[in-house]
């Protein structure tokens, strides 16, 4: 259970986007969220689904655990598309029309794009998240805020405290999974009730957890002086993140993708998709 | 030359108006590659003294000299806390990665040590107190003890002379201590090592070169295991239990056997069996 939290979503794999570098994958995820606002004919939707399909089949991660990011949203997913179809105004080809409701076909095209959307950008941060450890995405966004430096912004401190937070997260579960057993064996009840009940159970359990959590971050601060935090403004970095063949590969593949998008959008095969584009 | 040096050394903690005892008066010498124990209750002042010695510290009165660096000189406070490593009571508390090798890689990180150089350093430290294998894991699987001794490895890492362990068995199982124990007395005999080694707990200071008992921020006692462990007044006095088999012998003495003064349990069997 320990190791889940750690490592979050993370699905050990040796495949092509696994051993990508996490900061040409973070770079292809904005490039990718990007694509998919971009996207508005039937043709660029097909481009952007053959892209998904074959990142995650270079990911060797079963379509299953993808899907399960999906199934989370699917609430969000389906409200929104219903609020889309009820609210679109304009439109022509009318299907129903009931007092102040009316339902055209172009409102349920774009509700269905708007849907197609948001599971576009799920299904691209799930892989990102799938095939990347958190301990890596912190190594790489240390890396790509870089030029942050040049305004004195502290990122090495920031990729610090990112790092004990990631290190911190299973140890304090674990300690409100504890504190919990011990107030269930003094009789506490967090599940009958209220929500005011049930949030007023949580505090003889939020209160233990604040003075332990305290307690520890003044150990950590000395253990961090004792380690030598901020001895030279001339920090090493041990793990350096290297840039191989798949990252070219990958960029030129996204690349590819995002002019695909964009010319098909401009070309008369946007066009083509006559009943889909807005 | 001692390595560390303590000239009439005093600190009190300034809280508003109150004043805390820390420690008072200490004078004290320690040599290079000896394993010391430091003895004491609950507030004794051990952790305080720990801590004028690496300069999170700094005496009120005396001078706290380590390898020729006065503790004073803010200038110079990183290579003395390179020097004089610390490790803690709780080691989930000291570790700041979720992955070991980083975590061991952190201080020389800090110092701008070369990579290749923090390469080896964490292979040898690894090795050193024998967690090769988990070098590439995480800590929440490990045992308390383990734990530790990746605590312990972090703090090699930046290749100190001298290695503190502040109750770092305090809160540890038998094994688990035992394995720190094994480990620390390991690195002072291989490597010649400096340890001070923090504990309440008398049985861990049988094999020290030197015992330091500690009591309201003074030094009670200090000497040989054999030489302080017969001061029984003085120890009860400091708050301190002696070990079982210690004890054992001083009750057969008073009953009027002829047996030594002994630390270890084989001792304790040998003598009784030489008694008839
Ligand atoms: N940060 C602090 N502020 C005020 N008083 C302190 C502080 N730390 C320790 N003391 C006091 O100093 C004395 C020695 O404490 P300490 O060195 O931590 O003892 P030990 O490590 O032997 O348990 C105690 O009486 C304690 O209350
Ligand atoms: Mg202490």
């Amino acid at each position: 259970m320990n190791r889940d939290i750690t490592f979050g979503q993370y699905y050990p794999a040796d495949s092509f986007v696994h051993k990508m570098d996490p900061r040409v994958k973070l770079i292809l995820v904005v490039a990718f969220i990007v694509a998919v606002f971009l996207v508005k004919s039937l043709f660029s939707y097909i481009a952007i689904t053959i892209f998904v399909i074959v990142g995650i089949l270079g990911s060797h991660v079963p379509i299953k655990s993808i899907l399960k990011s999906v199934r989370g949203i699917i609430f969000v997913v389906l409200l929104t598309a219903i609020l889309n179809v009820f609210f679109y105004s304009g439109g022509e080809r009318v299907l129903v029309h009931w007092w102040k409701i009316t339902i055209t076909v172009e409102s349920l095209l774009f509700a269905l794009r708007m849907a197609l959307r948001l599971i576009f950008l799920v299904l691209g941060t799930t892989l990102l998240t799938l095939t990347t450890t958190p301990m890596n995405l912190t190594d790489g966004m240390e890396s790509l805020m870089a030029p942050l430096k040049l305004i004195r912004f502290p990122i090495h401190d920031v990729a610090i405290i990112m790092s004990i937070a990631l290190r911190f997260i299973p140890i304090l579960m674990e300690e409100v999974n504890k504190i919990m057993l011990a107030q269930k064996a003094r009789g506490a009840d967090f599940e009958s009730g209220g929500l005011m009940k049930r949030a007023r159970a949580l505090l003889p359990v939020l209160i233990p957890l604040f003075v332990s959590a305290f307690r520890r971050a003044d150990e950590l601060a000395l253990a961090l002086d004792a380690r030598c935090y901020n001895a030279t403004p001339h920090r090493t970095k041990y793990k350096v993140l290297k840039l191989g063949w798949r990252d070219a590969a990958g960029a030129f593949y996204s690349a590819l993708l995002i002019f695909a998008v964009v010319a098909i959008n401009a070309s008369f095969w946007g066009l083509f998709g006559f009943s889909l584009s807005v | 030359m001692s390595i560390i040096e303590l000239n009439n050394v005093s600190f009190d903690y300034q809280s508003g108006e109150d004043l805390s005892r820390g420690v008072k008066n200490i004078n004290l010498k320690i040599e290079k590659g000896k394993f010391i124990v430091l003895l004491g209750h609950n507030g004794s002042g051990k952790s305080t003294l720990a801590k004028l010695l690496n300069g999170f510290l700094i005496p009120d009165e005396g001078d706290v000299i380590v390898n020729g660096i006065h503790t004073k000189d803010t200038k110079r406070i990183y290579d003395i806390r390179a020097k004089v490593g610390m490790v803690f009571q709780n080691p989930d508390n000291q570790m700041v990665a979720s992955i070991i090798e980083d975590d061991l890689a952190f201080g020389p990180e800090n110092l701008g040590v070369p990579r290749e150089e923090i390469q080896k350093r964490v292979d040898w430290a690894l090795e050193a107190v024998n967690m090769n294998e988990y070098r590439y894991g995480t800590p929440y699987k490990l045992s308390g003890g383990q734990k530790q001794r990746i605590a312990i490895a972090a703090i090699l890492a930046m290749l100190p002379e001298i290695l503190i362990l502040d109750e770092s068995t305090a809160m540890l199982d038998p094994k688990g201590r035992a394995e720190v124990m094994e480990t620390a007395k390991r690195l002072n005999r291989d490597n010649n090592m400096t340890v001070i080694l923090i504990t309440h707990y008398m049985d861990e200071a049988i094999d020290a070169d030197e015992v330091i008992v500690l009591n309201d921020g003074e030094i009670a006692i200090q000497g040989t295991p054999k030489e302080v462990f017969r001061e029984t007044e003085i120890i009860k006095e400091a708050g301190l239990e002696l070990p079982v088999s210690t004890q054992v012998a001083l009750l057969l003495q008073k009953a009027g056997h002829p047996v030594p003064l002994v630390l270890h349990d084989e001792e304790l069997v040998e003598a009784v069996c030489r008694l008839k």
